[in-house]
């Protein structure tokens, strides 16, 4: 949005042709183990939850699966099987790229400044149609929006991960952990949900954001598209490449100087 | 592996329509058991054996489940006469008693001071070894009679009459003085016949005399007496405690303690002067018959009024009602008639009763004066030489003391007192078999000075129970799901009992025990079998029958031919003795007759007790099943006497005899006399070695003074009375 | 096709002596731990005063209702209602021990088994059932009080009992659209008047949220989200894709 408009066409071709990488590779397949483990685990797990009295699921959905798995003894032993695979896949990812992926991402994607809070005041009145000529403060690499979903992911996630624990390894729990433990896995994966259809529409059928979609399988994004949505994040690509630049320069210049021929040597 | 996981309802989920088609092949009939293999398991590898109940003395038919050599679970075996499918809860509990976790497990040795509670295990040869060396050596320096025997109503009873005979002692402790003395001495006399069996086939009127049949369960009789009810029969039961028996009657009748003698001698009045007996049958079978009217005359329902506290108008009724229904009434022998030392002529009146209502061998009879066991099957057994000759008195005063008492019963507490006088001479060694006198003897302080006085104890049990505390070395039995016995009849079968599982560490049989200590004490020639399943074939062998086939079925049914008996009554005249000519010999009244018991003081209360349908006596108490379900031991007390005294409900209170004090928890009640106080029996335990009964409760031995019928020999539990005050 | 089975006891409390037969019998046969049981012979107390005196013995379990409040908040669908039997029985294998039916169960009727932290109760010992035998409480019962079978096959002797009892009731328990249906049938005895009590289903404060607080806003949460997502589609296809505009 903001001056983008005023770009020349030179520079918009130079821009699309030019890509920047968003998604290192672990990120992209722990998103998308993440996706299969969802797809397998939500559907099961709705289809367990029968009681009358919350009525939350369809009869007809429940049958289907309890008929699929033979029983429900079946049904929740295969979700409570993937559900442990998927919460030890997700701990031991994060466990061994904390320190390569995990904490850059959480310190550099994920906290909000000033610009996210200010969005995050401006986005929700435009979408009701209001201060539409406001323009929205530059965004880092995620939108507010993103990153406070990000927040309830990853809250919901630890709370979907010891609710289950305590459902699985029922023997050892006392009641009052495993009667609590149900209303939070449910609320927990429920309200992943919610932001899940705003996510899953932005990612993979809202036009405007289709090169992220694609990004979750490259790790790549447009210089435009980072120009256009996440201005901040560019600028930041940017100043690192001028960087990168100033630094072969310098490192080009001192080799040519000699005198200085074993630290070459030593690299 | 998750199809493998898929339960039967998963199944019939799946199935969704063709669930109906399932159900119909779901609950199809049992297995028929495979007679082959290891007896009678099935395809599953799950066996049912048959044997024989223990937990206590009604000897029900069991059929034992076992999985992969435990036992799972006991099931009445509906083939026996005494359970017919059903067990009570203590013989459900019964595999309790087997895995109970305090079981002794070998052979033990005290190593402490005498009831200090330590030993060390010890190996069967060396234990047997050191019992047979004690009492030889008792027997070489005080003869044979200083050695007490004592062993109560268990199936190798014989054997361990063997022992005592071939040993020499005269000193047979049966424990039943404290219980069923009156009963049988009376039925004895009257009948003769121990224990008549009962008929609720046809009974319309019931009359219970503080036989609580329905706590002090016995599994068959129970039933039948319930089933009786339910049909419409008439229970009237006198007992000065409402309990579940007193629940299901149609008339509680809370008669003053040891009274019941006046009363039943006023029905017999009332009966015999209004000519309301079975007069034919009266005639031809009773001995009395022409001088009974005369004989009751002063008994009347308002001499009774005065003594029993019932109206005599109760009493002349129920006396109608009893007599009208004729053969179909049944006066109840009762069975724990040991009450007061009047308890001998209550027990005449009821037979006489039964003999006016012709209930007695008459078709439909309520009364069979034929013992249940007498079915003419001759079981064989080991050849054995005759005993010696037992020239010495015994301790338990009969019949030098006490005449009449039938020597098989005997006068236990006579025996722990001859401890202590050493008179008429010392005893100095006890051989305890099953049996706990510490907890059965009245005043147990006077029961643990003789202990103390004696040489040398030895205790034949599956736990460390009170005696065995005491003890100088302690046998382990088999449990009675681990071992053989010698075979039961009843009602014309033979039944066995059999080990179901292997015995738990060294634990052994007490046919096995008493024959390798017959062996090691020179009387080997009274212990002629291998084995137990030698004994057994030798028992059936004049009946040419297999032991591999009973064992099988559990069963067995020989053919008898029984000839039809003209009725002669196994007296000496051959008649039904309501006058007893064997009694007036004696010195003793010939008819039922008035004795005046003793009543408490005004602040005293009669000291009951009784049974309760969840234990067996001072055996089960550490029974984890049976602690889980039963009532918490308490002593019932009226609201009037509680309030006196500031008694509340569910307080500690301090019960006090001549003898002893116990503390125990109150139980405010209006289902007892406001004189009377009960205690459940079997409960404070001293044995440290119960780690579930020790502690729990109070015992009522502590409490019980000691007075004994000078006739039968009974000793009067209730005749003890007690002072209640807030602890 | 065979009518549809429908087990039940019918307890002729005038034959219930208290012996508790039943309930040792029931805890063997289903290895009930030892702080726990599954059936319960209720002492109705001393009705009266010394000597006219009243005592009343009611035996009773899992009433296998027709419509059973435990089935109502069993989240796993754990607890169900055998079609083939009628029975309520617990899969043990889906349930997590949460107490959620211990709790709605008007007659207390079940228990968690500690050890393996689920719950349990009367399963009317559906294994014997399937071997042709009894359950175990009516297989022993001294009095002869229990009896189990087929209510709906009038040649059950649970149908003949109740067509010659003196008196039929159940402890039903019907309060707020509630009814269990209770699947005991009391005979020949009045246990309603026994001072027996059946409280009010309980449902437990994490129930209760989640049923009025966390489904409202969760639900509103997701109804929110779809708006907007919706909102972003339509405009979408109404404002058709601008792609290269980017």
């Amino acid at each position: 949005m903001s001056d983008i408009h005023k770009i020349p066409l030179e520079e918009r071709r130079r821009l699309r042709t030019k890509y920047y990488k968003k998604h290192h590779l672990a990120n992209i397949l722990t998103h998308w183990f993440n996706v299969g483990m969802w797809l397998l685990l939500l559907p099961t797990g709705i289809a367990i939850i029968s009681s009358p009295r919350l009525n939350l699921t369809p009869l007809w959905w429940q049958e289907l699966f309890r008929n699929i798995f033979g029983g429900p003894a079946n049904l929740i032993q295969f979700h409570s099987i993937l559900g442990l695979i998927w919460g030890f896949v997700l701990i031991f990812n994060v466990l061994l790229g904390f320190r390569k992926y995990f904490v850059p991402f959480a310190a550099s994607r994920l906290m909000l400044d000033k610009d996210d809070i200010n969005w995050l005041k401006i986005k929700p009145l435009q979408m009701l149609g209001l201060m539409k000529d406001k323009p929205l403060p530059p965004q880092d690499a995620y939108n507010a929006g993103q990153k406070l979903y990000m927040y309830v992911v990853i809250l919901g996630t630890v709370g979907i991960m010891v609710s289950g624990v305590i459902m699985t390894f029922h023997e050892i729990f006392p009641s009052i952990l495993k009667q609590w433990a149900q209303p939070l896995h449910w609320v927990s994966v429920f309200g992943i949900v919610a932001g899940l259809i705003i996510h899953v529409y932005m990612g993979a059928v809202f036009p405007e954001e289709k090169e992220a979609f694609f990004s979750m399988f490259s790790g790549k994004v447009s210089a435009w598209y980072a120009r256009a949505h996440h201005e901040k994040w560019y600028w930041e690509k940017v100043k690192e490449e001028l960087e990168w630049e100033d630094q072969i320069q310098q490192e080009t210049s001192k080799q040519a100087e000699p005198g200085l021929p074993q630290s070459a040597a030593t690299d | 592996m998750l199809t493998s996981r898929i339960s039967r309802r998963d199944f019939l989920k799946i199935g969704g329509a063709a669930a109906g088609a399932f159900a119909a092949a779901q609950f199809i009939p049992p297995k028929v058991a495979r007679a082959s293999g290891h007896l009678l398991e099935d395809a599953d590898g799950d066996g049912y054996i048959p044997t024989l109940c223990e937990m206590c003395v009604w000897r029900c038919g069991v059929l034992a489940k076992v999985e992969q050599g435990r036992v799972v679970k006991l099931e009445g075996n509906p083939e026996h006469p005494h359970s017919r499918g059903r067990l009570c809860a203590r013989g459900q509990s019964g595999l309790m008693n087997t895995y109970d976790p305090d079981r002794v497990l070998t052979p033990l040795i005290r190593v402490g001071k005498r009831g200090e509670g330590r030993f060390r295990r010890a190996t069967w040869d060396e234990a047997l070894d050191i019992v047979a060396e004690e009492m030889l050596k008792i027997k070489n320096q005080y003869g044979p009679e200083a050695m007490i025997f004592s062993s109560t109503h268990n199936l190798s009873q014989v054997q361990f009459e063997n022992l005592l005979n071939g040993y020499g002692s005269p000193n047979y402790g049966t424990q039943r003085s404290l219980c069923f003395n009156a009963m049988v001495t009376a039925f004895t006399l009257t009948y003769g016949v121990e224990e008549p069996a009962r008929n609720y086939a046809d009974v319309e009127f019931i009359l219970l005399v503080g036989r609580n049949l329905l706590e002090a369960i016995s599994t068959s009789e129970t039933s039948e007496l319930v089933d009786a009810i339910a049909r419409g029969a008439k229970l009237v039961y006198l007992d000065p405690r409402f309990t579940k028996t007193a629940a299901k009657s149609a008339e509680w009748i809370p008669i003053r303690p040891g009274t019941d003698a006046a009363f039943l001698l006023a029905m017999i009045h009332v009966i015999v002067t209004n000519e309301l007996a079975d007069c034919d049958f009266v005639r031809q079978h009773v001995l009395g018959c022409d001088d009974i009217v005369e004989a009751m005359k002063e008994y009347t329902p308002a001499w009774a009024e005065s003594i029993t506290g019932v109206a005599a108008t109760t009493i002349e009724r129920i006396a109608r009602e009893y007599a009208a229904a004729g053969k179909n009434a049944l006066a109840h022998p009762g069975w724990r008639t040991s009450n007061f030392v009047n308890s001998f002529q209550t027990e005449r009146a009821i037979a006489t009763l039964n003999a006016l209502s012709g209930n007695v061998l008459t078709p439909g009879g309520c009364l069979s004066a034929e013992s249940p066991e007498a079915s003419g099957i001759q079981l064989g057994k080991p050849p054995q030489p005759p005993y010696p000759r037992i020239s010495a008195l015994r301790l338990d005063g009969v019949p030098w003391k006490y005449p009449l008492v039938p020597l098989k019963l005997g006068v236990f507490q006579e025996i722990r007192d001859a401890i202590l006088s050493g008179q008429p001479y010392q005893a100095r060694g006890w051989f305890i078999s099953r049996q706990n006198p510490v907890l059965s003897l009245p005043d147990r302080k006077r029961t643990l000075e003789a202990l103390s006085k004696l040489d040398f104890i030895v205790v034949v049990d599956i736990l460390m129970n009170d005696s065995s505390w005491f003890a100088d070395v302690v046998l382990p039995e088999a449990s009675y799901l681990e071992r053989f016995d010698p075979l039961h009849v009843a009602d014309s079968r033979i039944f066995i009992r059999q080990p179901v599982i292997e015995a738990q560490g060294e634990g052994r049989s007490a046919l096995w025990i008493y024959k390798q200590l017959g062996e090691r004490l020179g009387l080997g020639d009274y212990f002629q079998y291998q084995d137990e399943q030698d004994y057994l074939r030798q028992q059936l062998a004049p009946l040419g029958l297999s032991l591999e086939t009973l064992r099988l079925k559990g069963y067995l049914e020989p053919p008898i031919t029984r000839e039809a008996k003209d009725i002669v009554f196994n007296t000496p005249s051959g008649k039904i003795e309501v006058y007893s000519p064997t009694l007036e010999r004696a010195g003793f009244s010939p008819w039922p007759t008035w004795e005046e018991p003793p009543y408490p003081k005004a602040d005293e209360f009669y000291l009951l007790t009784g049974k309760v349908g969840q234990h067996t006596q001072f055996a089960t108490q550490n029974n984890a099943l049976l602690h889980k379900y039963e009532d918490v031991p308490c002593l019932w007390i009226h609201p009037q006497a509680a309030e006196k005294r500031g008694i509340q409900n569910g307080d500690l209170v301090k019960v006090n005899s001549a003898v002893g004090q116990v503390l125990i928890q109150a139980l405010v009640t209006e289902g007892i006399r406001p004189d009377c106080v009960y205690m459940t029996p079997g409960y404070g335990h001293l044995s440290k070695g119960l780690r579930i009964a020790y502690g729990h409760g109070a015992s009522d031995s502590d409490l019980h003074v000691t007075y004994t019928d000078p006739i039968s020999g009974g000793q009067a539990l209730t005749q003890t009375f007690v002072t209640v005050e807030k602890a | 096709m065979v009518a549809k089975k429908r087990y039940g006891f019918v307890i002729d409390v005038s034959r219930c002596i208290d012996c508790r037969a039943c309930l040792v019998a029931c805890s063997v046969e289903n290895d009930v731990p030892m702080n726990h049981t599954r059936i319960w012979v209720k002492d109705a107390g001393l009705k009266g005063s010394f000597p006219n005196l009243e005592r009343m013995f009611i035996p009773y379990n899992c009433m296998h209702c027709e419509n059973p409040p435990c089935i109502e908040v069993c989240v796993s669908g754990a607890t169900y209602k055998d079609a083939d039997s009628g029975l309520v029985l617990v899969d043990q294998e889906a349930c997590i021990g949460c107490r959620f039916c211990v709790e709605a169960c008007p007659y207390d009727a079940r228990y968690t088994d500690e050890r393996r932290g689920v719950v349990d109760k009367c399963d009317g010992c559906i294994k014997r059932l399937e071997r042709g035998l009894q359950p175990a409480c009516v297989a022993t019962c001294v009095g002869g009080s229990r009896m189990f079978g087929d209510l709906n096959d009038p040649n059950s002797e649970v149908s003949i009992a109740l067509k010659h009892a003196s008196s039929i009731q159940r402890l039903d328990y019907e309060k707020d659209g509630h009814d269990t249906d209770p699947n005991i049938y009391y005979i020949n005895g009045d246990v309603l008047h026994s001072g027996l009590t059946i409280r009010d289903p309980r449902y437990t404060l994490a129930e209760q949220s989640w049923k009025k607080v966390l489904v409202p806003a969760v639900l509103t949460g997701i109804g929110a989200s779809f708006l907007v997502q919706a909102a972003y589609f339509t405009k979408q296809l109404l404002e058709g894709e601008k792609e290269f505009e980017e």
